[in-house]
């Protein structure tokens, strides 16, 4: 068994929020709580990836003590730990993907990779694969539509704008996310089942350290890039001026391929908004 | 009866239009199915083709069997209810194979 | 290998009868396991309305204060409809109101649910989203059940098929004879939106009370029946329709319903109002006449597995006789496992606990019944007669002289083409069957 396992990240949403259609009124589901098929899918990825390695699977929730049983029936399909950490994702402490990558660091479950389902149900913002990446210093492979779980370097397709395609190679630790129709979720055995339908003792219940936790962000506001400032025509007539304006008679660069380095890219495409103004260059002030 | 309610047009009863019908797939989008990939019921319109009652085009509730042009049926599982109407009403030996879906999945009533 | 897994008994189906089942053999310290097909109990029924609690009383003492009911009928209604008359016996009591009360509206989901929940206070294991496949049966006795999961074969002493009105189990023991579609109507029903101060005024009740309309005479060629009744936000109305009628063409369901939710009666019932859900069932309507072996060799049937819904016209229940006959099937396979005789035998003392309670009581009295409904007086003539003669009373006819309750009788009897002899052998008939 080798020491670093893979954890799967799933969240406890209400699969079937309702909307009363007399008032438009919000009515959560009494029956309908559980995990959503991208979350699923992340599971059974997890599952296949430890098999591949030969190590273990272990999925991870955060969310209320209530999410227990859903998250037991879950586990029955086979990964080695179920880990809930209590968490309420309105008024806890630290938000959902701080107080996960907490425990899947190297002081808990200390993990090397981690999988999850690319959308939630739960109508969060979608940036906890981000936000985990982020404090476990973790590469990013999200949105994952094909993964082959073989050993060795992960290869796996992401979805694009305009149904384009990527194709990724994911060398050491990383986070993924994938969505629901990667993958299958296996069915959990009429034992496994039975167990879990028995007790929900199966899953750990690990509580974050409110003292510890970093303080949730008092405002979130989206970062907008900085208009750039254009400077008033000075052409005489009003034609020149609306041409002068709208840059419609200007030269334009014609786009460029250029093919590179990750790191290359990114310096092509910061030199260029510094080009047209969009950055500040070194030392200048915007 | 005077309603016409499945095309979807305004209902009209003894006294007049009183409210607009919903369409069909209105109604059967208010029901939540969770749909298994693998079909539960199976079909076999080969044996439909010389079945001259055709119960189940008009019996099923979801409205799942479809009169082909050429004369088979077209019959589609993902908006079952699994209520065994097509199977009793049908009288060719062998042309619906029933069962219900995997555990988990097909219709799941919220508000009945 | 496979691996199995064991217990005292195995209920399949968690609705009405298989709670009821589990929660009197958890209760008798017995391992039981309750399988349900769909992801939560309740989430694959539907049902015409009204849950009768009383039957709970030797279950959940108290049961009304946390049961989950819409609302408590204190008004029941039976209507006779023509395409443009109604003519409605209203019944109304706050009685039905208070402690132990009478029926309840209540969302299946939730009931069921709520029921199963019992259960495993008792100590049974609920098993979700498994659907049994079949019966293990070993030298002609049923030792247990297969299900869909992996490594899915599930052993018990005693196993009780609560699967619903299409029970494949019983089938596959071979407790039914011939199934025929004659014995079958489908029930299809719209869950109707509407706010609760608009169903307070327009179904003039208070608080937590509510109404349940039964309808004869609203489905058109079709032999049937329609409902419509009260939850605490909204309305339900909807259909059971013959099987066979509808399979030989004409109309379908949907427009049925559409027609009955225009008519005068009820069209300012339901009107504004959004559909919240559509869902349909198949009932077992013949009741008596269609009910299988109850017991097989390690086997017992309840609820509409076993057909035990009744359906005869002024009163249609299901639920009360789910749990009826489930918690007799629990007593009886306690009884046969500590006897030690769980053979057909062994078995046998859940028939006579049927029959000496309501269940089979019940059914056996009123078998005549749901042909009676089903049949062409009642389908065709009788709310045609009714509504006839309920206007030739109410309706002044000035300046003539008004005719005579006697006359109006003998001349819409005539006018309907029926003849003197014919109703009065049929309201003899009908007396008996309901006697």
């Amino acid at each position: 068994m080798s020491e670093a396992s893979i954890a799967a990240c799933v969240k406890w949403v209400d699969l079937h929020p309702g909307v009363d259609p007399a008032t438009a009124l919000p009515e959560p589901s009494a029956h309908s709580w559980g995990f959503s098929e991208a979350d699923r899918a992340a599971l059974e990825v997890a599952l296949r990836l430890a098999e591949a390695r030969g190590t273990e699977a272990v999925v991870v929730c955060a969310g209320p003590l209530e999410a227990r049983r859903c998250l037991a029936e879950l586990a029955a399909s086979g990964p080695a730990r179920a880990v809930l950490v209590e968490h309420d994702h309105q008024s806890g402490p630290g938000t959902s993907g701080v107080v996960l990558a907490g425990v899947l660091g190297p002081r808990h479950l200390d993990v090397d990779l981690v999988v999850c389902g690319d959308m939630s149900n739960g109508r969060g913002s979608g940036s906890v694969p981000a936000v985990v990446a982020h404090h476990l210093g973790f590469a990013q492979a999200l949105g994952l539509i094909e993964l082959d779980p073989g050993p060795g370097t992960l290869r796996a397709v992401r979805r694009l704008d305009g149904a384009r395609r990527e194709v990724v190679s994911v060398d050491g630790p990383a986070v993924l996310s994938v969505e629901g129709s990667v993958a299958a979720l296996r069915r959990a055995p009429l034992g496994a089942a039975t167990s879990a339908a028995m007790t929900s003792e199966a899953v750990e219940v690990v509580r974050t350290d409110p003292h510890h936790a970093p303080e949730r962000p008092t405002r979130v506001v989206p970062w907008r890039p900085p208009p750039r400032a254009v400077p008033a025509p000075h052409e005489a007539d009003a034609f020149s001026r609306i041409v002068a304006l709208t840059g419609a008679m200007a030269d334009h660069s014609p786009p460029r391929s250029v093919e590179g380095t990750p790191e290359m890219a990114a310096e092509l495409i910061l030199e260029q908004l510094r080009t047209w103004g969009y950055l500040a260059r070194d030392g200048e002030q915007t | 009866m005077t309603a016409r309610g499945a095309q979807g047009n305004e209902v009209v009863g003894p006294l007049g239009p009183t409210y607009p019908a919903i369409s069909f797939e209105t109604r059967m989008d208010s029901v939540e199915f969770r749909v298994h990939e693998r079909p539960h019921i199976v079909v076999d319109d080969t044996i439909c083709r010389d079945c001259s009652v055709r119960g189940c085009i008009t019996a099923c509730p979801a409205n799942l069997f479809i009169p082909t042009s050429d004369g088979g049926i077209l019959f589609n599982y993902e908006q079952c209810f699994e209520c065994g109407t097509c199977y009793l009403v049908c009288n060719e030996e062998g042309a619906i194979s029933w069962s219900y879906p995997e555990g988990g999945h097909g219709v799941v009533f919220h508000s009945s | 290998m496979t691996e199995t897994t064991e217990f005292d008994a195995v209920v399949v189906g968690a609705g009405p009868a298989g709670a009821a089942a589990a929660f009197e053999l958890a209760r008798a310290g017995r391992s039981v396991a309750l399988v349900e097909r769909g992801p939560f109990p309740g989430s694959k029924n539907m049902y015409g309305g009204v849950v009768y609690g009383r039957i709970l009383d030797t279950l959940i003492p108290r049961w009304w204060e946390e049961m989950p009911v819409q609302r408590w009928v204190t008004r029941r209604q039976t209507m006779l409809m023509t395409g443009h008359q109604a003519l409605t016996i209203d019944y109304r009591t706050d009685t039905w109101g208070r402690p132990p009360y009478n029926g309840a509206t209540a969302y299946r989901p939730d009931f069921d649910s709520w029921l199963a929940d019992k259960a495993v206070q008792q100590g049974a294991t609920l098993l979700c989203s498994t659907t049994v496949t079949g019966l293990l049966v070993e030298g002609g006795r049923t030792v247990g059940v297969r299900t869909d999961r992996p490594d899915g074969d599930l052993r018990a002493g005693v196993v009780i098929a609560a699967d619903g009105v299409n029970s494949f189990l019983a089938k596959e023991a071979g407790l039914y004879g011939e199934v025929s579609a004659d014995n079958y109507t489908v029930g299809v029903k719209e869950t109707i939106a509407l706010p609760r101060e608009v169903i307070d005024e327009r179904f003039a009740v208070r608080g937590d009370h509510g109404v349940d309309i039964e309808i004869i005479g609203c489905t058109g060629e079709v032999p049937g029946g329609g409902f419509l009744y009260t939850n605490a936000d909204t309305v339900a109305v909807g259909l059971v329709l013959s099987l066979p009628a509808l399979a030989a063409g004409g109309s379908r369901p949907e427009e049925l319903l559409a027609a009955l939710k225009a008519h005068p009666a009820v069209a300012p019932l339901v009107e504004g109002g959004e559909v919240k859900e559509y869902s349909a069932h198949v009932i077992p309507e013949a009741g008596y006449d269609m009910m299988p072996e109850l017991v097989g060799d390690g086997l017992l049937v309840a609820g509409d597995a076993a057909a035990m819904c009744l359906a005869a016209g002024v009163w249609l229940e299901g639920v009360n006789f789910a749990i009826g006959s489930g918690a007799a099937a629990g007593r009886a396979a306690h009884a046969a496992l500590r006897s030690g005789d769980t053979t057909a035998a062994g078995l046998a003392g859940y028939r006579t606990r049927l029959e000496s309670s309501f269940v089979l009581a019940d059914h056996r009295k009123l078998r005549e019944a749901p042909h009676l409904v089903m049949g062409d007086l009642a389908q065709r003539q009788l709310p045609g007669l009714a509504c006839d003669v309920a206007e030739a009373v109410f309706q002044v006819t000035n300046p003539d002289p008004k005719p005579g309750l006697v006359r109006i009788a003998r001349k819409q009897i005539a006018r309907h083409g029926l003849k003197l002899p014919t109703v009065a052998r049929e309201t003899i008939r009908a007396l008996r069957a309901y006697g």
